[in-house]
């Protein structure tokens, strides 16, 4: 026990593996593991009924270029781009609004903020879907009772019902990176904004925008990443006509039964992902993530 | 001194919900003058100064730069600058794009930024460290780039709110004099903030002396010290002692009892009345009363009119340039600092019965 001891003592480093150990076993055996199986299937051919045969191919990723599919990852980095934007809008002035408040009220509101988000995601979207169908659907409805329109507006089944259901979705993420950012701002840098002759407009261009720029940047990845492979809301919302790459990856394994162009495109993805990580650490460049 | 006045405030309130933060002053700040707003935390000179700059909007009464009245006037439209107690740098901004903020704001030509910066980092002797961080910088440099951020504007009236707060004493001392030469030099009107007596006495021109929201004595640091008209002031500036008696002689020159058979003079401040048989206290400077062994008297010209005072030495303290005395006068505790070359004043021992003494127009005649 004291030659152990001794042994930590002499090597600080060693309790640190030590203490690293359960965690990286569970990364190795439940993410980095699947992910090399996945990424091996990618390049064998497809079995008949699911499953692989072990023959190299790079046919796979081929085929994720052909016209059909790059036109919705195009439409899915179209839909996760506005997602992010519209959510950035909504969100940076609720963030600002929650923020500028008392401590006790901001502790309040974060909760309210949080409290619908404890509901089932598939619920909430269905909530939506009775919200938004078109002919059934309560605003449509009630729009038409109330004499305001004649025909019922276009609001399920396109990309309009796919990114609403995402902004709802994926606001919080956007939320409180930008609310933990503005929240420590010291108020005297906006006095003394202020005093040295900016008037309101130019003291958030000058000084509270680029002060809550990471968190802008880390809410903008927190929504767009998982908007981007969303499968679920464009499933429901998207009335199944309008389909995002999710959608097309989760049908090549539940119902085309062909898993290798699945996991091709999934790597496809994730590589659209890495770049996008990538430019964030480029926004918000060392210097600016030391300061803050 | 000129005679123009930079700022005045006439009859300014300041309320937050039910708290009377400034309660009705009124000040006259003239140009070119160093002023220094004095007094304990929560006495609202820092509320008074957020007024001027217009970060605050008074209740009721009238703030004016130059004779022009500011009312509603937002900070960026008032001719002032702010120096900030915890400095508020821009963290993202390097030391000169800190000090352009203020001029890029008021669209000042491009070279003429460039010049001005230079000069204004010169004058606060951090020429070099224009592409420093404030992150990077210690507590002194951070505050001598908020003073050249503030100054390169020109401003008619630079307010200070407690700028030397956040520095260690030697580095303050030494900011002190700094500061007191720049204002010479650019020969701008500060106003300036802070709860340090020492402080306010050795840089002002002129200070105003604030307790619970009011202005209690304005005037210049000497006058603040050797004429406080009343028990606060003297208290709060300096060190005294503090005699309870009677009124028994009105005049210029009060008498008053402080014992039995103990009567000793006071000078009366001006603007107050005292009348016969009012209880009043007596407040007598440390360095101004002389100690001797018993019935002597001290050896100073004119000794034989001083007040004179029976006392016990109950402590002696010796302080190096300075000996100090803790005298009992009945149970009333009156020290006395004499400097260390004093003979009559070494032959006290504790335990000896001595006299004190002083003169008569030292000692300030305060109500209760």
């Amino acid at each position: 026990m004291k030659k152990l001891i001794a042994l930590f003592r002499k090597r600080p480093s060693l309790q640190a593996w030590l203490l690293l150990l359960p965690s990286a076993l569970w990364l190795f055996i439940f993410f980095i593991a699947p992910l090399f199986i996945v990424l091996i299937y990618s390049f064998l051919e497809r079995g008949t009924y699911g499953g692989v045969e072990w023959h190299f191919t790079l046919e796979n990723y081929r085929r994720t270029f052909d016209p059909l599919y790059f036109k919705t990852f195009l439409r899915s980095f179209y839909i996760a781009a506005v997602t992010t934007i519209v959510t950035l809008l909504i969100g940076y002035p609720l963030a600002y609004y929650i923020a500028t408040r008392s401590p006790k009220r901001r502790g309040t509101l974060v909760l309210a903020l949080m409290i619908p988000f404890w509901t089932n995601f598939l619920v909430r979207t269905y909530a939506w879907l009775t919200l938004l169908r078109k002919h059934t659907g309560l605003i449509n409805v009630t729009l038409m009772s109330l004499g305001w329109i004649d025909k019922p507006l276009p609001l399920f089944g396109n990309d309009f019902a796919i990114i609403v259901g995402l902004v709802y979705g994926w606001l919080p993420d956007m939320v409180l990176p930008i609310y933990a950012a503005l929240e420590r701002l010291d108020r005297s840098l906006l006095e003394a904004a202020e005093d040295l002759y900016a008037s309101g407009p130019n003291v958030f261009r000058r000084v509270i925008w680029p002060l809550s720029l990471p968190g802008v940047v880390a809410g903008s990845m927190l929504v767009f990443i998982p908007s981007l492979g969303a499968f679920v809301t464009p499933a429901i919302l998207g009335g199944g006509k309008t389909l995002m790459i999710g959608n097309i990856i989760s049908n090549q394994f539940l119902a085309a039964h062909d898993w290798p162009f699945g996991a091709a495109l999934s790597f496809v993805m994730m590589a659209v992902m890495l770049v996008a990580t990538l430019i964030y650490f480029r926004a918000t460049s060392d210097e600016e993530r030391r300061q803050l | 001194m000129s005679e123009i006045n930079a700022v005045e405030l006439r009859n300014v309130v300041k309320r937050f919900g039910h708290v009377v933060a400034v309660n009705g002053i009124s000040l006259r700040i003239r140009e070119g003058e160093f002023f220094s707003l004095l007094g304990p935390s929560g006495c609202g000179k820092t509320t008074t100064l957020r007024m001027i700059a217009g970060l605050e909007l008074p209740t009721s009464g009238s703030v004016m730069i130059y004779g022009e009245e500011q009312g509603y006037l937002p900070p960026y439209q008032r001719p002032v600058n702010t120096v900030f107690q915890n400095y508020a740098l821009f963290p993202h901004m390097t030391v000169a794009q800190n000090v352009a903020f203020g001029m890029e704001m008021k669209k000042v030509p491009k070279e003429e930024i460039k010049r001005r910066v230079a000069e204004a980092l010169e004058l606060v002797r951090l020429t070099g460290k224009e592409n420093r961080r404030p992150k990077q910088l210690s507590g002194g440099q951070k505050q001598r780039v908020a003073l050249a951020r503030a100054l390169v504007n020109r401003p008619k009236v630079l307010l200070l709110d407690e700028p030397l707060g956040a520095l260690d004493l030697k580095l303050r001392k030494a900011m002190q004099s700094e500061l007191k030469a720049l204002q010479e030099r650019v020969g701008i009107t500060f106003i300036y903030v802070t709860h340090d007596q020492e402080e306010a006495l050795v840089m002002s021109d002129r200070i105003a002396v604030m307790n619970e929201g009011d202005v209690l004595q304005v005037g210049t640091p000497e006058e603040i010290y050797e004429m406080p008209q009343s028990r606060f002031v003297a208290d709060f500036i300096g060190k005294t002692n503090f005699l309870d008696g009677e009124v028994v002689e009105v005049g210029e020159r009060a008498k008053v009892k402080i014992a039995d058979g103990v009567v000793v003079e006071a000078s009366v401040p001006e603007g107050k009345t005292f009348s016969r048989g009012e209880r009043a206290v007596v407040s007598i400077r440390p360095e101004k009363v002389y100690i001797t062994p018993e019935g002597e008297l001290p050896a100073a010209e004119g000794a034989e009119a001083f007040s004179h005072v029976p006392a016990k030495l109950a402590k002696f303290f010796y302080v190096g340039a300075e000996r100090r005395y803790v005298a009992l006068v009945g149970d009333t505790e009156v020290v006395v600092q004499v400097q260390n070359v004093d003979r009559s004043a070494r032959r006290c021992q504790v335990g000896d019965n001595v006299t004190l003494h002083w003169r008569g127009d030292q000692a300030r005649l305060l109500k209760e």
